[in-house]
C-alpha cells in the first residue's frame, strides 16, 4: 500500500479548511446583509422570553459578551469563527435557554445512524446487483429488471419517501408515519427500544436506498465489464474454478475498489437529500431540527445545523480523498 | 437460492413489523392524551411562569381548581371550594373551602394555602402567567377568616371575580399551591419538583415528550365521599407531533384523545376506526371554542386609519366562503363579536335587534363604493390607485396552523378580487404573539382578541376600550385593543362599557347597554368578526367511554383545560 | 447534420439493408439521433408544451384558493367522502379548492424555469472561469481550481436555507439566481480539464501559429468541440437546481403565492394529505417531478453516447 505523500495531504487539508471557512463565513454574512438583522430579533425574543427564565439577565449579559455584540464587526467575526470551532452557536431562541449545541448533539446520532445504515445497505445491494448484471450465471430476471430500476437513480429521495409513507405507513399501516422510536418506549438498550428504532427507521432508510442503489449498480456494472475482460478472470475460468468463486474472488474484489471513490462526489447531495427525508418522516434527526427551526425562525439553530451538516460533508469528502489513493494505485497523489 | 432469499426478506420484514407492535401491558387501564407541544423543561412545575407546566396533566390530574364553569348551563360548579359569596357592591368576596381536602403528602389543604398563594402572587411581579397577573391586578388583600374561609378585598368592584379567577372560564384558573412546600422559596425560580397536588393522580415521571400520572388510591375525595375514585389507573400525556401522527395513533388505538384535526383527517380516522367519536356524531363534528375569529385592523396606519376604509373591508368579506374553504363547513359565520353560546344569546339578540348583526355574505359593491368615496380609482390591473399608489394591505397571520393561513388565503383572494392588493405575511407563533400583535407591528392580522366572554358580555367588550391604547411600538396591556382604536367613537364606546362593568351578568339593563355600545363599535370597526372557532377533537371509545359530546355535554371537550378533572371522573371502562 | 446523415444512408453501399438496419445505422452515423436523447427531450418539451398550451386552454385563475370544491378526486375516482371527480376539475382539487390541473400547468414550467435559469447562469460563469483557468493558468488557475474544489463540497440547500430564512419571501428568479451561485463549479472543472488537454491539440496550435487572438481560439476553435460536454453538465445542473429548489419549497422556504410543484407538496404534507389518502394532491406533482428527472436523466445518458462513441452499440 502506498503512503500518502505530504503534498497531497496538505492540499486536501487546505481544501477542507477553506470549505469550512467559506461555509461558516457565508452563514455569518448572509443574515447581516438582510434588512432585519436576526441578531437583533434573537436578542429581542430572548429578553421577551427572559422574563420567565431564572437568571435570564445574567444569561443575556454573558451572551452579549460571548458574541461581542458591542464590538466592531471584524471582532465579532473573529469571535464567531472561534465559537464555531468550539461548536458554540449560542442559545436557541425557540427553546430558550437551551444551547444550540445540545439540540444538535441530541439530533446528530439519529442522522448519522440513519445515514450509515442506508449507505451500507445501498452499497451492498447496489454493488451486488451491479455485479450480477454482468455475471454470466445470473438469473435472466436480474439482468433485465435492474436496468429498468436504474431510472430511479434520477429521483431525489424525498419523492420516493412520499410514496413509501403513503403506501406502507398511511395505507397499509405496517410502519409508523412519524418519529424515530415509539412514543411509549423508554430509550435504552432494551429489545423493545432497538426493535422500535428499526421499525421507525426502516422506511426512511428504504426511501434513500431505492433511489441510490442504482448509482452503485451502474458504476459496478461498468467496472465489472472491464474486469471481466481482464486476463486473470479469463485464466481463472480456464482453470475451471467454480463461477461463484470467480465472481467473488476475482471479479468483485477487483471491481469494488474504485467504487468507493465515486462516493466523494455524492456525499453532499446525499446528506442534503436525507435532511429532507427526515423532515417528511418527522425523524428526530438534523432534518427535523432544521425544519422546526425554520418554522420557529430560530436562527441560531438554523445556522448551527447548516454548519454541522456542511462540516460533515466536508469531512466525508476529505476522508474519501484520503482513502482514494489506497484504493486505486493508478491515481498518483502528487497531482490532484 | 431465489427461494431462500425471498424467505429471508420476508422473515426480516415480519420481524421488523412485529417489533413495533409491542405495547405496554396495562394499556386498558391507561388513558393516553395527546399533547400538542414539547415540554421544554420537564422538571419544572412552577406554573406561575411561562412554559408547558400545566397542560401536560398537571392541572388536569394533579392540581384541582376551586370551581368549574359549566359551559352548558353557565353555572359555576363547586370543586375545592363550596361557595364564593360577594357583598352588595361586589367589592368583597368570601370563599368557603371544602372540608377534608388533603395534599397528596397528607397535609391538609386549607385557608392558609389560599392566603399564602395569593399573597405570594401579590408580592411578586415576576409571576407572569395570565391567571397570576389578573389576580394581582384585582385583589387588594386576602385574609383568613377561619380554616375553611378566606375573604378577598378587591381594588374595584367586580361582579365576575369568582369565575374570572377561580372558575376555569377559559383554559386555566388560579391554582392554589401548598404553603408547606413553597414557603421560604423564591417563587420566581422555585422549580417545585417533584410536584404535589390535591388531585386523584400523583406525578410519576416526565420527559420532554410525555408526562405520566398514577392514581392515588388514598385520594381525599374518595374517602370523604366527594367523588368516587376515577377508573383510569394511569394517565399519560404524550407529544404526538403533527396531525398525521396523531391520526395514525388514534386510529390504531394507541391514544385515547387527540388534539385538533381537520375534518378530512377525522373522516380518514373514522373510516379506519369506527370507535372514534367527536363532539357531534356527524357533520359539522366540531365543538365551537369560545374564541371567535376576527380580522384585527391597526387603526393608526394609513389608509386604514379611516373608519370608512375599514368598513369597506368589512363589506367585502364573504364569511360563507371562509366557512366553506378554510373550515370545510365545521363552523358558522359570526353574527357579532361574541361566541354563539346559549348563555350569550340575550346579548347577541340585542345587537341583532339594533341592526348591527353581520351578514354571512359579502357586499363587494358597497365596499367598493366606500373605497371610491375615499378618492381611490380602479386601475387597469384591477387594483385601486390614489396619487399613483396602489391600495395594498399586508395581513399578518400566525403560521402555526393551516386553519389560520387558509383563512387569510381566502381573504387575500377576496380582497384582490375587490381591488385591494392584499398579501399574507405568515409569521411564527412566538413572533406573532410576541412582536406583531402587542406592539402593533401590522396593518391587519388574523386573531381572536375579543375572546373572553362566555356567559356575560363585559369581558370581551372591555378589551377594546381606550384604557388599553398605547402608541405603536409599546406593548398593549394583555393584548387588549391592539388595534389602538381611540377616536371619538371609541371614547363613546368606552364610556358605556365602563358603565357595564359593575353590573352582574344577569342584570336586566345589560343587553340594552351592549346594543348601545355596539353602535360605536360598528362605526369604528377596530376589528371585523369573521367566523366562530371550531375545535375537532377525536376521542377513542375502544378502551374508555363517557367522553363529553353534544348529547352528553357535561362540559367542554377541551382536555388541555383545568376542568378535565370532570372528564376523567366521567370516564368508564368500555365493555 | 441531419441531412448529411440521410445522404449517408442513401449511398448504395449495401442493397440488403433493411429499414431497421438503416435506422440503426443512421443512429450510429449521427450520435444526436439516439432514442434516449429523443425521449428525454420529448418528455421535457412535452411538459413545457402542456404548460404553454394549458395556459390558453385552461383557466389559470383556478390555481387560487377557493376556486372549486375542496378535496375532489380526479375524474373516475372517489374520495373518502364518496364524492366523485368532476369534469370541471379533471385532476381533482387540493385541500383549499385549488384546481390540480391548473396547479400543474402553472407549477411545472415554474420548476423547470428555476432549473434552466440557474443552470444557464451557472454555465456562463463556468465557461468564463473554466477557460480563464485553463488558458491563463498560473495564479488565476490556482484560485479558480481551489475555489471550485471547495464550493463543490458545500450542499447548496443548506446555505440557501440560511439565506431564505433571513430574507423571507423570494420570487422564482431570485431563487434561480441564488442556486446559480452553487452550480458553476462542475462546468468550471470540466472546461478547465478539457482546455488543458486541448491546448496542445493540433488545431489549436495551428490557430495559434496563424496568429489568432486568445478570444478567437477560445470561443471559435475550442468551444464548439466542448458542446456535448457542456450540454451534459448543463443538464446535470438543471437537475441539481430543481432538486435544490424543490428541497427549499418542501421546507416551506419557496415563493409563497406562486404555484410550484414543491410548494404544492409542502402544503399537501402539512395538511395531512397522506393520511387522508388525497393521493392526487401530493402524488401528481411528485409524479410530474419524477417524470422531469427521468427526462433529464435520459438526455444525460443520450449525451454520454454523443460524447463517448464507445457507449454506442450497433
Amino acid at each position: 500500500m502506498a503512503r500518502i505523500p505530504a503534498a497531497y495531504l496538505v492540499n486536501r487539508l487546505i481544501t477542507l479548511v477553506l470549505t469550512v471557512l467559506i461555509a461558516s463565513t457565508l452563514i455569518w454574512i448572509i443574515p447581516r446583509l438582510s434588512p432585519v438583522d436576526p441578531a437583533d430579533i434573537m436578542l429581542g425574543r430572548m429578553s421577551a422570553a427572559g422574563g420567565t427564565v431564572a437568571d435570564s439577565e445574567a444569561i443575556l449579559a454573558t451572551l452579549q459578551e460571548r458574541f461581542g455584540l458591542n464590538d466592531p464587526l471584524w471582532a465579532q467575526y473573529l469571535l464567531y469563527l472561534r465559537n464555531v470551532l468550539l461548536f458554540d452557536f449560542g442559545l436557541s431562541t425557540a427553546s430558550f435557554p437551551t444551547p444550540v449545541s445540545v439540540l444538535i448533539a441530541n439530533a446528530l446520532p439519529w442522522t448519522i445512524g440513519l445515514m450509515l445504515i442506508s449507505v451500507v445497505i445501498t452499497f451492498i445491494i447496489g454493488n451486488v446487483l451491479g455485479a450480477l448484471m454482468v455475471w454470466d450465471h445470473s438469473p435472466k430476471l436480474v439482468r433485465v429488471a435492474i436496468p429498468a430500476a436504474m431510472v430511479f437513480t434520477s429521483i431525489p429521495p424525498i419523492l420516493s419517501g412520499l410514496l413509501l409513507i403513503w403506501l406502507f405507513a398511511a395505507t397499509l399501516q405496517w410502519f409508523p408515519i412519524a418519529g424515530s422510536y415509539g412514543l411509549l418506549v423508554e430509550p435504552g438498550w432494551s429489545w423493545e427500544f432497538v426493535g422500535s428504532v428499526i421499525h421507525h427507521g426502516f422506511l426512511p432508510a428504504l426511501s434513500i436506498v431505492v433511489v441510490t442503489f442504482g448509482f452503485w449498480a451502474l458504476g459496478m456494472r461498468g467496472l465489472m465489464i472491464t474486469v471481466q475482460g481482464e486476463d486473470y478472470t479469463k485464466l481463472a475460468e480456464a482453470k475451471g474454478l467454480r463461477p461463484r468463486y470467480i465472481l467473488y474472488r476475482y471479479m468483485i474484489r477487483n471491481a469494488i475498489l474504485p467504487q468507493i471513490t465515486a462516493f466523494a462526489l455524492k456525499v453532499g447531495l446525499l446528506i442534503a437529500g436525507q435532511v429532507l427525508v427526515e423532515r417528511i418522516f418527522a425523524y428526530n434527526g438534523m432534518g427535523k431540527l432544521l425544519y422546526d427551526a425554520i418554522l420557529n425562525q430560530d436562527f441560531p439553530v438554523i445556522q448551527g445545523v447548516s454548519y454541522v451538516i456542511i462540516l460533515m460533508t466536508a469531512l466525508s469528502v476529505f476522508l474519501v480523498d484520503l482513502i482514494y489513493p489506497f484504493v486505486d494505485p493508478r491515481i498518483r497523489h502528487g497531482r490532484a | 437460492m431465489k427461494h431462500s432469499t425471498a424467505l429471508l426478506v420476508t422473515t426480516a420484514l415480519v420481524g421488523v413489523v412485529a417489533a413495533g407492535s409491542a405495547s405496554a401491558q396495562n394499556r386498558a387501564d391507561t388513558v393516553i392524551f395527546d399533547l400538542d407541544r414539547t415540554i421544554s423543561d420537564p422538571e419544572n412545575f412552577n406554573w406561575f411562569t411561562a412554559g408547558t407546566k400545566r397542560e401536560h396533566g398537571a392541572h388536569q390530574a394533579m392540581w384541582e381548581p376551586l370551581f368549574i364553569l359549566n359551559y352548558t348551563t353557565g353555572e359555576l360548579e363547586p370543586w375545592l371550594g363550596t361557595a364564593f359569596e360577594p357583598n352588595g357592591d361586589f367589592s368583597e368576596w368570601t370563599l368557603s373551602i371544602r372540608d377534608g381536602v388533603e395534599w397528596s403528602d397528607g397535609e391538609a389543604f386549607n385557608a392558609d394555602d389560599v392566603v399564602f398563594t395569593v399573597n405570594m402572587v401579590l408580592e411578586n411581579e415576576q409571576l407572569s402567567e395570565r391567571e397570576a397577573a389578573t389576580l394581582r391586578a384585582q385583589v387588594a388583600a386576602a385574609e383568613k377568616v377561619d380554616d375553611l374561609t378566606v375573604r378577598f378585598t378587591l381594588n374595584e368592584p367586580n361582579p365576575r371575580f369568582a369565575v374570572e379567577n377561580f372558575g376555569v372560564r377559559i383554559f386555566g384558573s388560579f391554582l392554589i399551591m401548598p404553603q408547606h412546600i413553597w414557603e421560604g422559596e423564591d417563587p420566581a425560580t422555585f422549580a417545585f419538583y417533584p410536584p404535589i397536588g390535591t388531585g386523584p393522580y400523583t406525578f410519576a415521571s416526565s420527559a420532554t415528550n410525555r408526562a405520566i400520572w398514577d392514581r392515588n388510591d388514598d385520594w381525599w375525595g374518595a374517602q370523604t365521599g366527594f367523588m368516587d375514585l376515577p377508573e383510569p389507573e394511569r394517565l399519560v400525556w404524550l407529544e404526538t407531533g403533527g396531525e398525521e401522527s396523531r391520526a395514525q395513533l388514534i386510529a390504531a388505538n394507541e391514544i385515547d384523545a387527540a388534539q385538533n384535526v381537520s375534518v378530512g383527517t377525522l373522516e380518514a380516522i373514522l373510516q379506519r376506526n369506527p370507535a372514534v367519536i367527536a363532539w357531534h356524531g356527524d357533520y359539522p363534528y366540531a365543538w365551537p371554542d369560545p374564541c371567535a375569529r376576527q380580522l384585527e385592523i391597526n387603526t393608526t396606519v394609513a389608509p386604514w386609519d379611516d373608519p370608512n376604509m375599514r368598513r369597506a373591508v368589512a363589506h367585502i368579506i364573504d364569511r360563507n366562503q371562509i366557512v366553506n374553504v378554510a373550515y370545510e363547513g365545521t363552523t358558522v359565520p359570526s353574527q357579532t363579536m361574541f361566541a354563539q353560546y346559549g348563555s350569550m344569546a340575550p346579548f347577541i339578540d340585542a345587537i341583532t335587534e339594533a341592526g348591527f348583526a353581520l351578514s354571512p355574505e359579502g357586499d363587494v359593491e358597497a365596499g367598493q363604493a366606500l373605497i371610491e368615496a375615499a378618492g381611490w380609482v380602479m386601475g387597469d390591473d384591477g387594483i385601486y390607485e390614489r396619487d399613483g399608489q396602489d391600495l395594498t394591505v399586508a395581513i399578518h397571520v400566525n403560521s402555526a396552523s393551516t386553519e389560520y393561513t387558509r383563512t387569510i388565503d381566502v381573504l387575500v383572494e377576496q380582497f384582490n378580487r375587490a381591488g385591494i392588493a392584499a398579501r399574507s405575511v405568515p409569521v411564527e407563533n412566538g413572533v406573532f404573539w410576541g412582536e406583531v400583535l402587542p406592539f402593533g407591528a401590522y396593518e391587519m392580522s388574523y386573531s381572536w382578541l375579543s375572546c373572553g366572554s362566555v356567559n356575560e358580555p363585559w369581558t370581551s367588550m372591555n378589551r377594546y376600550t381606550t384604557d388599553s391604547v398605547v402608541p405603536v411600538g409599546e406593548r398593549s396591556p394583555g393584548f387588549n385593543n391592539t388595534a389602538r382604536w381611540d377616536d371619538a367613537s371609541a371614547e363613546a364606546y368606552t364610556e358605556i362599557v365602563h358603565r357595564m362593568r359593575d353590573l352582574a351578568p344577569d342584570d336586566p339593563a345589560l343587553p340594552g347597554l351592549v346594543a348601545e355600545a355596539y353602535q360605536h363599535l360598528d362605526a369604528g370597526v377596530p376589528f371585523i368578526p369573521l367566523v366562530q372557532a371550531a375545535k375537532l377533537l377525536p376521542f377513542n371509545t375502544t378502551y374508555w367511554t363517557g367522553w363529553p359530546t353534544a348529547e352528553n355535554a357535561y362540559n367542554s371537550p377541551a382536555f388541555w383545560w383545568n376542568h378535565t378533572h370532570q372528564i376523567i371522573h366521567s370516564l368508564e371502562r368500555a365493555q | 447534420m441531419a441531412d448529411q446523415a440521410l445522404q449517408d444512408t442513401t449511398k448504395p453501399d449495401g442493397p440488403a439493408l433493411t429499414r431497421a438496419e438503416i435506422r440503426r445505422r443512421r443512429r450510429y452515423e449521427n450520435p444526436w439521433f439516439n432514442p434516449k436523447l429523443f425521449w428525454g427531450a420529448g418528455i421535457l418539451l412535452g411538459i413545457v408544451f402542456v404548460g404553454l398550451v394549458g395556459r390558453v386552454l385552461w383557466d389559470p385563475d383556478l390555481v387560487f384558493t377557493g376556486a372549486g370544491v375542496l378535496r375532489l378526486p380526479p375524474l373516475g375516482f372517489e374520495n373518502l367522502r364518496g364524492q366523485a371527480g368532476v369534469l370541471n376539475h379533471p385532476l381533482g382539487t387540493d385541500g383549499a379548492g385549488r384546481d390540480m390541473l391548473a396547479l400543474l400547468i402553472i407549477g411545472a414550467p415554474n420548476s423547470l424555469y428555476v432549473g434552466v435559469l440557474a443552470s444557464l447562469i451557472g454555465m456562463s460563469l463556468g465557461i468564463v472561469l473554466g477557460f480563464s483557468a485553463g488558458f491563463i493558468g498560473g495564479r488565476t488557475d490556482d484560485v479558480i481550481r481551489v475555489l471550485s474544489d471547495v464550493m463543490i463540497t458545500i450542499p447548496p440547500l443548506l446555505i440557501l436555507v440560511v439565506f431564505q430564512a433571513a430574507f423571507g419571501d423570494v420570487n422564482l428568479t431570485m431563487m434561480a439566481l441564488l442556486i446559480a451561485a452553487f452550480v458553476w463549479q462542475s462546468p468550471t472543472r470540466l472546461i478547465r480539464a478539457q482546455v488543458l488537454s486541448m491546448r496542445e491539440a493540433g488545431y489549436v496550435q495551428m490557430a495559434r501559429l496563424s496568429g489568432a487572438s486568445t478570444g478567437h481560439i477560445m470561443f471559435r476553435e475550442m468551444l464548439p468541440n466542448l458542446v456535448p460536454y457542456l450540454f451534459g453538465s448543463f443538464i446535470a445542473n438543471v437537475t441539481t437546481a430543481i432538486v435544490t429548489a424543490v428541497g427549499l419549497e418542501v421546507l416551506g422556504l419557496g415563493p409563497q403565492r406562486i404555484p410550484t410543484l414543491g410548494r404544492t407538496i409542502y402544503e399537501a404534507i402539512n395538511s395531512g394529505a397522506l393520511i387522508q389518502n388525497l393521493w392526487w394532491w401530493w402524488g401528481l406533482p411528485t409524479a410530474l417531478l419524477a417524470l422531469m428527472f427521468i427526462g433529464l436523466l435520459l438526455i444525460n445518458l443520450g449525451l454520454d453516447e454523443v460524447s463517448n462513441p464507445r457507449l454506442r452499440r450497433l
